[in-house]
């Protein structure tokens, strides 16, 4: 830097030519101290007008008792504001309010501060010490009142929403539109599937004969206080929605899927079994893959216990002869840990219901 | 060069396709890659996560994501939405009560702008299960022809339990993207 500059001021010289070197730096001279003094001109300038605003701002007394006397009020309504909103977040009608009531209180203690601030050049020093201390107390109380009426959000991660230019917004409404206009689209073409539905206090029993052997699903939904027994071989099962109800299956070929049931026992075999929305049912399986649970509380499993005429075959003919244990495979999908979800458990031996045999009553 | 055409030449090389199988729990996503796969698949447990098969298929190399469905872990498919050519949604075509919850899922995966280039490949899954709604039925009741005409998408009735239909669909789904991403020859 410096070197740069000695080869200017030697490009100067050079150029200045004949000039003496010593009449070059009077000029110099001469122009900084012109340039000083614009300076101090317009500082006063300046000073002198912050004077005059501030004394059309707040006029001033230049009197301790007179400054003490205001000090002491605006203490005290804020003082007061600030029991005013403790009063105010407990009726909830008002909490709205309380932030922009919390904020003005913030900016008066704020001008209160300045108004210190203003004066303290002829307020003795005990004064504005003491009245920054009030200042700071007053302060607290705000923070704490602020901490407490308005608790802050948590911190969290949060996505941000996906910046959307105008164009994709009006296509989104569009779709809106377009996906509005025909409510339930087609729900005429859903067939009812064969199944028992809205049924209470009943015994209910199907017996899939061999001529469909395989071949259709079936459905169990809205049952209350039931008794049903499904015979033969079925290709799917859907439950839903059961309530005190007693279950007693035959082989699915395929999965079982179950849906808020609750205060049930059930007694199924399947390839895979599917479990969402259960309370306080007991579950008695016979599963070739891992039965799993959702969202579900208070379930118990034990193994399958089912027995009527035949039962042995149709098993075998679906692939489940074999008790593979899975019926205590359980997997929580609320619970993605090691250690044994809460959910479920295990029926003590003691308490498992004996080997049923239906055969009488499934026929 | 531009950027798409270096790319386009890279996948080239490796002829490998990302493909992303989702649809509700029950479906048979799982059953599907496992059949086309030529594996056992007399014991499936339900998805607790996901499965990545890389499948060799005519002169192409799948990756099938097979992604879980329970409704838990449905939040975290948008994790495997990143570079996706080809979506598979499977449709459990016996399980009438829900396809309502389908659509829904299938409009919300739909609106993501990361999938926005994806050929889509609806499979109406359990038709060997007797009464189940046939391929047409699925169209209308998930209301696929009023889908952003920009995409490209098929529905291929199957059955995972028998293999019918599954490679039918997948010749679709290859061919699609093989004619956006290699410009087939």
């Amino acid at each position: 830097m410096e070197g740069e500059e000695g080869s200017e001021s030697k490009q100067h010289h050079l150029s200045a030519g004949t000039l003496d070197p010593v009449f070059a730096q009077k000029k110099k001279h001469a122009v900084m101290l012109d340039r000083l003094a614009t300076l101090q001109q317009s500082r006063l300038q300046q000073s002198a007008a912050r004077s005059a605003a501030a004394v059309a701002a707040s006029p001033a007394f230049e009197s301790v008792s007179a400054f003490l006397d205001r000090f002491a009020e605006s203490r005290r309504s804020i003082e007061a504001d600030v029991q005013g909103c403790r009063a105010m977040a407990t009726d909830p009608a008002s909490a709205a309010r309380l932030k922009p009531e919390l904020e003005k209180m913030a900016a008066s203690i704020a001008d209160l501060d300045r108004l210190v601030a203003e004066n303290s050049y002829f307020l003795p020093s005990y004064e504005v010490r003491s009245s920054l201390r009030a200042i700071a107390a007053l302060k607290e109380a705000l923070e704490a009142a602020n901490s407490e009426l308005l608790p802050r959000k948590k911190f969290s991660f949060r996505n941000k929403a996906p910046k959307k230019d105008p164009t994709f917004l009006v296509k989104e409404v569009e779709e809106a539109k377009v996906s509005a206009a025909p409510e339930k689209p087609d729900l005429a073409v859903v067939r009812e599937t064969p199944g028992f539905r809205e049924k209470e206090g009943s015994i209910l029993i199907k017996h899939f004969r061999v001529s469909e052997e395989g071949e259709g699903d079936f459905t169990l939904a809205d049952l209350n206080s039931c008794e049903i027994y499904l015979r033969g071989r079925l290709r799917a099962l859907f439950i839903h929605r059961l309530t005190d109800c007693r279950v007693f299956a035959g082989a699915v070929l395929g999965s079982i899927l179950i849906e808020e049931v609750s205060d049930c026992l059930l007694m199924l075999a399947s390839h895979q079994i599917r479990i969402h929305h259960a309370r306080a049912t007991d579950f008695y399986l016979r599963v070739r893959s891992r039965p799993i649970i959702e969202d579900s509380h208070a379930v118990r499993f034990a193994p399958y216990r089912l027995l009527y005429e035949g039962i042995e075959e149709e098993l075998r003919d679906s692939g489940l002869e074999e008790e593979t244990g899975n019926w205590a495979n359980v997997d929580d999908f609320g619970w993605l840990r090691a250690v044994q979800s809460p959910n479920w458990s295990v029926i003590p031996e003691e308490q498992r219901v004996q080997t049923m045999n239906v055969s009488d009553n499934a026929k | 060069m531009g950027l798409l055409s270096i790319i386009r030449k890279i996948k080239k090389k490796e002829k490998e396709m990302r493909i992303l199988m989702v649809g509700l729990d029950n479906s048979g996503k799982t059953t599907i890659v496992l059949k086309v796969n030529g594996e056992d698949t007399s014991v499936i447990s339900p998805t607790l996560g996901f499965n990545i098969k890389t499948i060799k298929y005519q002169k192409y190399s799948l990756n099938v994501w097979d992604v879980g469905g329970q409704k838990t872990i449905r939040p975290y498919w948008r994790n495997y939405f990143e570079q996706t050519d080809g979506l598979v949604w499977v449709v459990d075509s016996s399980d009438v009560r829900r396809l309502d919850d389908c659509r829904s899922e299938l409009e919300n995966l739909l609106k993501e702008e990361r999938l926005s280039g994806a050929s889509l490949l609806v499979f109406a899954n359990k038709q060997d299960i007797q009464g189940a709604l046939k391929p047409a039925d699925i169209v209308k009741v998930l209301n696929l022809d009023a889908m952003d005409k920009t995409r490209h998408w098929q529905i291929v009735g199957c059955s995972a339990y028998t293999g019918e239909g599954l490679l039918e669909g997948f010749d679709w789904l290859v061919q699609d993207i093989a004619s956006r991403i290699y410009m087939l020859d």
